[in-house]
């Protein structure tokens, strides 16, 4: 018998092999985002007023008091975050992952549901409920007690209320990572402790907590770096308390008048801590190894907590209750009444704030136009170009790939105010002049936003055998219409996830938004940040209350829909 | 006429060559295995004749096209080859009859065609009432099925196949085997088969091709290979032999040790160091000291003994510490420590000179 060659070979197009001419031109666009910014910034903070060249930026972060102190705060503020979401995350982790206590699956749900809030409304909630005068707590402790309207219980406008504030937002990091690595833990790796005589304590203290230490670390570090780079917080709770920290100092120099290379000055050091930060993230985590193996995936021992029951139910209900409920709790009433410091009753209750940020507040229209159409190009345009640096760098396609793998993780280390310093002195030049557009405010986000959906699609992208992708080749697949008829479709709920992702993270942007943004291209965040100075905390409270519900509104239309990813797939094999 | 031609064909990533120097032609319709251990570059190869990998050195002929050569490599989907992969590799996401369908698609064929085409090969793979289902629906040996209809579908000039029936429990890998082969002389499409076991080289393939550190050992039928291993490598690897070390004598004998061994074939060093190979099987064991003046006898003493059911297996140390190891039937059972003789017959002594 003979070969029958009767089937015609597949139409020949797509001939052109585009990866080559794709890499070079992500490569230079990539370049451009992450480098121009510290190009400018490191050549700025080396020029004085008149343009010559100078040390003298450098030299005030150490001689003025005014500079080095915000610094010095902003470690302080920082290390107390990091102690204190270690604190209060490691013992609830344990509790969810390892003992009896009832609910554990919802109080897991409510800590990722305070990851959803935007830090800044966090502080403005307890601004709510802990400032000295008007604050909810002190109004409520003041006629329990009859005291004098100058007595208070607690502050929100100092120091320990900064690190508080920003602890409640900071310790999800530590919980999620110390309860992942709690439950990786081979349960017959504590099954040998006990079999040895170690009791419960003793297990805990010599295996156990020795080998979640390193997640512990790490979320400890990530609280550590997310307290040095943010911007809202601090700005909210630390200026009224007449201090600054280096975020709020940077921006401060931005006012008028204008020092953009002190400012750049400033935001080396920042740039310089936080790439150390992660780098000893990186290492702590890559030692973790040990944490994984060995001993099989059973199930992980769980606790009976006994007569201890009563204290752990009071520390984790106590710990939502300052985290999460009471500040929902605290925006969700001021949305409703009049003044922050009437109890809400029928008679109370109004739509005021609701009819003004909406129909009265002329701001808000352009504010949320803006904060949409960026949210959705941020998200539509990071999600596409994560997309195509993730197959080249994980499919190897392109010699040198790995190189912008590198430049889309790039930005991780730029904290949101330093690229924004960058970004201004990039572009605000005469020759390209984009401040005041919302360009300047796009390609902040893309940057921001590029290396968290790089990360997220290159592991899904690895989740698919490339053997999938070489079986539609060898069939006569070109590499195009692989991509459009396997990979894309084996994809698609993860490049939903990402984009759902990208968006909420983009409207609720404010570090970098911060010192970007005019008055032709308000944000909403901005907004936000604008009604706070004047005290406008009713109509803020709508509008952090819009910004969450579009949030998690998101994450359910997009994981309902079965257009977008919904549906189930057969599991990869 | 060879078909497919590799010529001087190497693939190095940096100092290492994965393939190296490797020539071999494979005439139209034959079934040829690329047999040896991992790591030997029998998948490399397999990958370049595909279009997955491109070569550092030497070309690919198909027909008389160059289809490889450095620099200047034809597409995979333009070779009009089909593979099979170790992974199955069908897409999660299409059905049975989707996933069959595809390369016809891709070949623009009118619909009635296509599913005229993917019927008639779902029948011949028995997968007819299972067209609906996705592939995480089928067992291990339903979705090897699949992939084989679906390489098979488009026709190919030449079919590739990685490994296919590792992933599959002892008896299904049995019966496939000679699906394969089956399959292979119904449509004679030219193919080329990798895998780590020699059984199954052995009962599919017209020509085995044994690949070591990227070269290739010997080539040659399975008869060949196996009764005629051309070095040590290839002896050892292919059913198991003895090798023993030695050096050339005059003639036809080797002195392996202070042991005169002579040997029935194989190719002899012009002097020097020459090894002496032997089959298990093919060794007699005795109790009682040979005649004098017989060759090929060897005294030594048993080490180890181990009843295997169908028979006995034994290691025999000799006096100058080498180890032998042989089969006997199950009923004769010499025990640990007693001096033996052993007899390896020449005819059954093959001369290696590598």
């Amino acid at each position: 018998m003979n070969v029958s060659i009767s089937l015609p070979m597949p139409a020949r197009h797509g001939r052109i092999d585009l990866s080559r001419p794709i890499f070079v031109v992500l490569v230079l666009a990539l370049g451009l985002l992450v480098v121009l910014p510290l190009f400018w910034l490191a050549y700025y903070s080396l020029l004085d007023q008149n343009g010559q060249f100078t040390l003298a930026n450098f030299s005030a972060l150490v001689t003025d008091p005014t500079l080095r102190r915000p610094f010095l705060t902003a470690l302080g503020m920082a290390l107390g975050v990091g102690v204190l979401s270690c604190v209060i995350a490691t013992p609830l982790a344990w509790l969810v992952a390892r003992s009896d206590l009832p609910g554990r699956t919802a109080i897991r749900a409510l800590v990722t549901a305070s990851f959803v809030t935007p830090p800044f409304l966090g502080a403005i909630a307890w601004e709510i409920l802990a400032a000295p005068n008007s604050g909810l707590i002190n109004v409520a402790y003041r006629s329990l007690l009859g005291l004098e309207p100058y007595e208070y219980l607690v502050d929100i406008y100092t120091f320990e209320g900064l690190v508080f504030a920003i602890a409640c937002y900071t310790f999800p990091y530590v919980f999620t990572l110390v309860v992942n690595a709690l439950e990786r833990v081979p349960s017959d790796l504590e099954d040998a402790s006990s079999m040895l005589g170690g009791r419960l304590s003793t297990t805990l203290r010599r295996v156990t907590i020795p080998l979640v230490l390193p997640a512990i670390l790490a979320g400890t570090m990530i609280a550590i770096l997310q307290a040095l780079t943010m911007f809202g917080s601090p700005a909210i709770l630390a200026l009224p308390a007449g201090f600054h920290v280096i975020t709020t100092k940077i921006w401060s120099l931005f006012q008028y008048p204008p020092k953009p290379g002190l400012a750049a000055a400033a935001a080396l050091p920042l740039l310089i801590v936080t790439i150390m930060l992660l780098w000893g993230q990186a290492r702590i985590l890559g030692r973790r190894g040990y944490t994984t193996l060995g001993g099989k995936s059973s199930d992980p021992r769980i606790a009976k907590l006994g007569r201890w029951r009563w204290l752990a139910i009071a520390f984790v209900v106590s710990v939502l209750l300052l985290t999460v409920l009471l500040p929902y709790a605290a925006l969700l009433k001021t949305a409703l009444t009049r003044t922050v410091a009437e109890p809400l009753t029928w008679s109370s209750f109004t739509l005021h704030h609701v009819n003004f940020v909406f129909f009265e507040f002329s701001a808000t229209k352009l504010a949320l136009r803006n904060t949409f159409l960026l949210g959705f190009l941020t998200a539509t345009i990071g999600t596409a170009i994560a997309l195509v640096i993730a197959y080249l760098v994980t499919r190897r396609s392109v010699p040198g790939s790995q190189l912008l793998g590198y430049l889309a993780t790039a930005p991780v280390a730029i904290p949101g105010i330093v690229l924004g310093v960058g970004l201004f002195l990039s572009y605000s030049n005469p020759s390209l002049m984009l401040y005041g557009t919302l360009w300047i405010l796009l390609i902040a986000f893309l940057t921001i936003e590029m290396p968290a959906g790089y990360q997220q699609l290159s592991s899904a992208f690895k989740s698919v055998h490339p053997e999938l992708e070489e079986a539609s080749r060898i069939l006569g697949g070109t590499r195009m219409t692989t991509l459009r008829l396997i990979t894309a479709p084996l994809l698609r709920s993860n490049v939903v996830a990402t984009w759902c992702f990208v968006f909420i993270g983009t409207i609720r942007e404010l570090s970098a938004t911060i010192l970007l943004t005019t008055a032709e291209t308000k944000l909403v965040s901005v907004i936000i940040y604008d009604l706070n100075e004047s005290g406008d905390l009713g109509a803020i409270s709508v509008l952090g209350i819009m910004l969450l519900v579009i949030s998690f509104a998101v994450v359910i239309i997009a994981n309902r829909l079965p257009v977008l990813g919904g549906q189930r797939l057969p599991a990869a094999r | 006429m060879s078909y497919v031609e590799l010529t001087r064909l190497s693939k190095k990533y940096g100092t290492f060559a994965a393939v190296n120097d490797v020539n071999l032609a494979i005439a139209k319709g034959l079934l040829v295995c690329l047999l040896g251990p991992s790591g030997c570059g029998k998948t490399t190869t397999l990958r370049l004749i595909a279009g997955f990998v491109e070569p550092s050195e030497g070309e690919i002929r198909v027909g008389g096209r160059t289809i490889s050569s450095p620099g200047r490599s034809e597409p995979p989907e333009r070779r009009n080859m089909s593979m099979i992969f170790q992974s199955y590799a069908l897409w999660p996401h299409m059905t049975v009859f989707e996933n069959v369908a595809y390369g016809l698609r891709l070949r623009k064929l009118p619909r009635e065609e296509i599913a005229r085409r993917v019927e008639s090969i779902l029948d011949v793979a028995k997968l007819k009432p299972l067209a609906d289902r996705y592939p995480g629906e089928l067992s291990g040996g339903q979705q090897q099925r699949v992939s084989l209809a679906r390489a098979l579908v488009v026709e190919p000039e030449t079919l590739l196949l990685d490994e296919p029936l590792s992933n599959l429990d002892a008896n299904l890998r049995e019966e496939m085997r000679f699906e394969i082969r089956r399959l292979h002389d119904q449509y004679r499409y030219t193919t080329v088969y990798v895998t780590h076991d020699q059984s199954e080289a052995m009962t599919t393939a017209d020509l085995i091709v044994v690949m070591n550190q990227g070269r290739i050992e010997q080539a040659g039928s399975p008869e060949d290979i196996y009764k005629r291993p051309r070095s040590e490598f290839v002896a050892k690897f292919i059913g198991g032999a003895n090798v023993l070390k030695g050096e050339r004598l005059p003639g036809d004998a080797v002195d392996v040790g202070g042991v005169v061994l002579r040997c029935g074939s194989g190719d002899f060093a012009a002097q020097g160091p020459t090894s002496v190979a032997i089959r298990h099987h093919d060794i007699n064991l005795a109790t009682t000291a040979p005649a004098l003046g017989e060759t090929n006898w060897v005294p030594g003493t048993v080490t180890r003994q181990v009843y295997l059911g169908s028979h006995r297996d034994y290691l025999v140390t000799l006096s100058n510490g080498e180890a032998i190891r042989t089969v006997t039937p199950a009923d004769i059972a010499v025990p640990q420590g007693q001096p033996v003789w052993l007899h390896l017959p020449p005819e059954h002594c093959r001369a290696l000179a590598h």
